[in-house]
């Protein structure tokens, strides 16, 4: 920082109340990310407020990480240096909702579950799953860009996003996008902040196309003995002119009880799902399913709750690494197998795949030396059979020696001159993007 | 370098076929779609590869020419005319169907591939690409990128940019760079994401990974005619909020209902006000249910008549009354000016009935054939473009709409983009904080406004003018003003 904490302070308590900011060491230690431990914590109420903030920070050259609940902090490289935290938790208004034009505008600090009520009672959802749903904000998925489930019925962020409004490095505020379901009126900036973890701008409110909760839902779960025979399951779907929302390859979690299950989710109209849970079994059946259950109402609900939490980073254990592979969908059998090969040397696995999306969320249990091993071993599997596997490492302590982003992307001199051009003083998450960017 | 050895550095890249700089030849490029502004490129170069491409990028910076991407000009806004002339590249001969990977559900393409010809050969593996504006039997897969294009079934499968998994680029720097392959969440940020869409300014698509969607297994049609425009909106509100999901909903006014039934003999009955298309799709089972729900949905609304069209001869018929409604406007004017913006579908009644107050109001007749499940308008302002009181009235008609549209919580476009027609309108919609965002992200990538400059920003603001506005920090006493919350 440029200028002293105390300044600092000083200058946002003329607009901030005292309980909107937290300035001793051991209110700021609860927001620690890796090693770094800011000195001040804050609260703005407003996109105003939130305005106000970054232009001080700005002005301070305070190095600035925005925090929504935090479940996702350790994505990333940590940054390099915290000064200041800014919390959206005083930013959950709903700032636009009628209910018959299927959209929404609310502000970042609102968690899923929140929105999530408020559209039950009206019959609609944003069907974007983010694991810990009570907890996680609308912001942080943006900004992380997390999936669900259900991509592979509705799509993911990209998709349903339609509208934007930012508190940019400096305290500007800028928005993009609209309240309507198509738009070409200027550039996407929505796409821009996705996923950029923080790097760009705060993300202060943010613009959804919703849909009506579906008539009818069911989960048709299906457990096998191999890997091989779950896969051969989910080429016949992908196959088939079945139209499944998920199709989730589980295996070491709870819900795939000691077997390589697949759980397959049908939503729509009562006569379609009912299609999908008479026709599932039989695909299943021919790929040497050994159990298979139906799963409604309650048990359906609470079965997808549970698939949904399983990549969250909230609680990562001491010997445990959460990581991400991504890879064409093609490759994510090859994939799969690769990693279900290390389960007998490590204390613990889970995997979660979007088996026809090419994302799979993995658990690894073990001790350093462990992981490490299982780590090697499975870059070089992928390497022969999987090529366009990567890598994520998401939370765990043991990461500091896994690579965080595996191999990067095309297009790193532009995106550094994106990154420049709106964060000229480096002051955003500064090196969470690193090995991909410079700053 | 002078025009001559611009020409000759030119041929040299992509042969003595790919160079068109005679002056008739050139007058040919001088417009796309949208013909109120024209003017003629210094050359047009057609490129059949990706390194022809760049090689020709480069002559641009080094001879300090401007580079205008065409497709096949289908646009309407505006985006492919060289209004500063320079060198227009079109992609009509970077045309082939290079790799179809149902596995991964992508097909790699360049980008002069006709959309509807990619459908078409997508078909007996099961696929389509689903994006399908009006035009698709004409325009160009690199102008659907470059343009988010949209079309009826945008309503289920949405827009271009949900379809597009990478693309090859041509930077403005000549660097060449693969945005994406379709592998999900690559790290950095998404630069597939904001050049869809950026109407050519910032990148030349020369070859793309597109989304593959799996043919419905069914479809059913249904075409209700309705009295008046109320009760067709009416429908469309209920049919949405229901949850059937419907896979296009577009509806045609008594206008353009007429100037369809006397091209395509449909029969409908003229006094009918109002037509609404309605298609459902999807696994076959619970589709006839859905079918007989829509038309009771329909006949609670009033319709005077409900055809469901079953057989993929009777939906291609109420399709193509649709995809060429435009077409058969010659019939009731000799031009017309399409405008195209979007309102929140609750707005749709309001927002015609203004339509109409417009009409009347400057003299023109309007008719109406549009996305209606999107909010998405299409007012047709039919006029004499040898008139120029009708000319100058079209023009203040479609102000007069975009302004009822923002008005009513919408935006300028939906699916025809920015250009040139609506540039000088971004200001309505955004303030200069957001026009500097869009400008920051542009100078990223074109800082000395090269690819087709003069566009989708307004005139007079200079992209590195707006920019330079973002890296100017916010000022105390700016910050005062600008709120009351802190004084």
């Amino acid at each position: 920082m440029m200028i002293e904490q105390n300044e600092l302070l000083q200058q946002l308590s003329t607009q901030l109340g005292p309980e909107q900011i937290l300035s001793t060491p051991e209110a700021c230690a609860n927001f620690r990310i890796g090693e770094q431990v800011p000195q001040l914590v804050v609260s703005p109420a407003s996109q105003e407020e939130l305005s106000y903030v970054m232009a001080l920070a700005y002005a301070a050259q305070a190095k600035v990480v925005a925090w929504g609940a935090g479940t996702k902090q350790s994505w990333g490289n940590p940054p390099q240096q915290v000064d200041l935290v800014v919390r959206t938790d005083g930013l959950k208004r709903v700032l636009v909702y009628e209910p018959d034009d299927l959209t929404i505008s609310v502000e970042a600090g609102m968690t899923l579950g929140e929105l999530d009520d408020l559209l039950a009672k009206h019959g609609q959802m944003l069907p974007l799953d983010g694991p810990l749903p009570r907890r996680a904000t609308i912001g942080g998925l943006l900004a992380t860009f997390m999936d669900g489930p259900r991509r592979l019925g509705y799509g993911t962020a990209r998709d349903l996003l339609i509208g934007i409004s930012v508190v940019e490095a400096t305290g500007r505020i800028s928005k993009a996008g609209g309240m309507v379901v198509k738009n070409v009126s200027g550039f996407d900036m929505m796409k821009l902040y996705l996923g950029s973890l923080g790097t760009l701008a705060v993300i202060a409110s943010a613009n959804f196309k919703l849909i009506p909760r579906p008539r009818a839902a069911a989960t048709v779960w299906c457990g096998f003995e191999r890997s091989e025979q779950a896969n051969a399951f989910v080429d016949a779907i992908h196959a088939s002119q079945l139209l499944p929302v998920a199709v989730e390859y589980l295996s070491g979690a709870e819900q795939a009880r000691g077997l390589k299950a697949v759980a397959v989710c049908a939503e729509g109209l009562p006569a379609a799902v009912e299609r999908h849970v008479r026709d599932l079994p039989n695909l299943a059946r021919a790929s040497g399913v050994h159990s298979l259950e139906v799963l409604r109402d309650a048990e359906h609900t609470a079965f997808w709750a549970g698939v949904n939490d399983l990549p969250q980073t909230a609680q990562v254990a001491d010997d445990e690494v959460v990581l991400r592979l991504i890879c064409l969908p093609s490759e994510m059998g090859a994939a799969l197998i690769a990693c279900e090969e290390l389960r007998d040397q490590l204390a613990a696995l889970t995997i979660d795949a979007r088996a026809l999306n090419g994302v799979a969320y993995l658990r690894l249990r073990g001790e350093g030396e462990q992981l490490k091993r299982a780590y090697a071993q499975l870059t070089a599997a992928l390497g022969q059979r999987a090529p366009s596997a990567r890598l994520n490492a998401l939370a765990g302590q043991a990461r500091g020696q896994l690579p965080v982003w595996g191999r990067a992307p095309e297009g790193i001199d532009v995106m550094q001159r994106i990154k420049d051009e709106f964060d000229p003083q480096a002051i955003l998450n500064p090196g969470r993007l690193a090995d991909t960017l410079m700053r | 370098m002078n025009r001559a050895q611009v020409i000759e550095e030119l041929r040299r890249i992509v042969g003595e076929r790919g160079v068109v700089d005679q002056p008739d030849a050139l007058m040919t490029y001088d417009a796309d779609g949208c013909v109120m502004d024209i003017h003629a490129p210094h050359v047009v170069v057609l490129p059949t590869t990706t390194a022809q491409v760049a090689g020709v990028v480069k002559v641009a910076i080094r001879a300090g020419m401007p580079i205008v991407p065409r497709g096949a000009g289908t646009g309407l806004s505006g985006g492919a005319t060289p209004m500063q002339g320079g060198i227009v590249i079109s992609t009509s001969r970077m045309d082939k169907i290079l790799e179809v990977d149902t596995r991964n559900n992508r097909v790699r393409v360049q980008p002069g591939v006709i959309n509807f010809e990619l459908s078409q050969y997508l078909k007996p593996y099961g696929y389509q690409f689903a994006p399908d504006p009006s035009s698709q039997r004409a325009c160009t897969v690199g102008g659907n990128i470059a343009n988010n294009s949209g079309g009826p079934h945008c309503l289920k499968y949405g827009v271009t940019a949900s379809h597009v998994l990478g693309v090859q680029v041509v930077l403005p720097n000549g660097e060449v760079i693969w945005t994406g392959d379709g592998v999900s969440h690559m790290s950095g940020y998404d630069l597939t994401g904001v050049l869809t869409g950026s109407e050519g300014t910032i990148g030349l698509v020369t070859e793309a990974w597109l989304r593959l969607t799996r043919l419905p297994e069914q479809t059913r049609v249904v075409l209700a005619l309705f009295p008046d425009i109320a009760g067709a909106s009416a429908t469309v509100s209920s049919v949405i909020a229901s949850g059937l999901l419907p896979a296009a909903l577009e509806m045609m006014d008594k206008l353009a209902i007429k100037a369809v039934n006397d091209m395509y003999k449909l029969g409908l009955p003229e006094s009918a006000g109002a037509a609404l298309l309605i298609e459902v799709d999807g696994v076959e089972d619970g589709l006839d249910e859905v079918l007989a729900e829509i038309t009771e949905v329909c006949r609670s609304y009033g319709a005077i008549e409900v055809r469901p069209a079953r057989t993929p001869a009777e939906q291609n018929q109420v399709w193509a009354a649709r995809k060429n409604a435009f077409g058969a406007m010659g019939r009731l004017a000799p031009t017309y000016y399409l405008v195209d913006t979007v309102v929140p579908r609750t707005r749709l009644p309001h927002t015609l009935e203004e339509v109409g107050r417009i009409s009347r109001e400057y003299k023109l007749p309007i008719a109406n054939v549009f996305h209606a499940g999107d909010g998405n308008l299409h007012p047709l302002i039919l006029f004499n473009r040898r008139d120029a009181s009708q000319n100058q009235r079209a023009l203040e008609a479609g102000t007069a709409v975009m302004q009822v549209s923002i008005d009513q919580g919408g935006v300028i476009s939906g699916e025809h983009g920015i250009g040139v027609e609506k540039q000088d309108f971004m200001t309505l919609l955004f303030s200069t904080e957001d026009l500097a965002a869009m400008a920051g992200l542009h100078q990223s990538f074109d800082p000395y406004d090269l690819f087709n400059p003069g566009k989708v920003f307004p005139k007079g603001r200079g992209c590195g003018e707006l920019a330079a506005l973002r890296a100017k920090g916010v000022e105390w006493s700016e910050l005062k003003e600008r709120g009351k919350l802190w004084l």
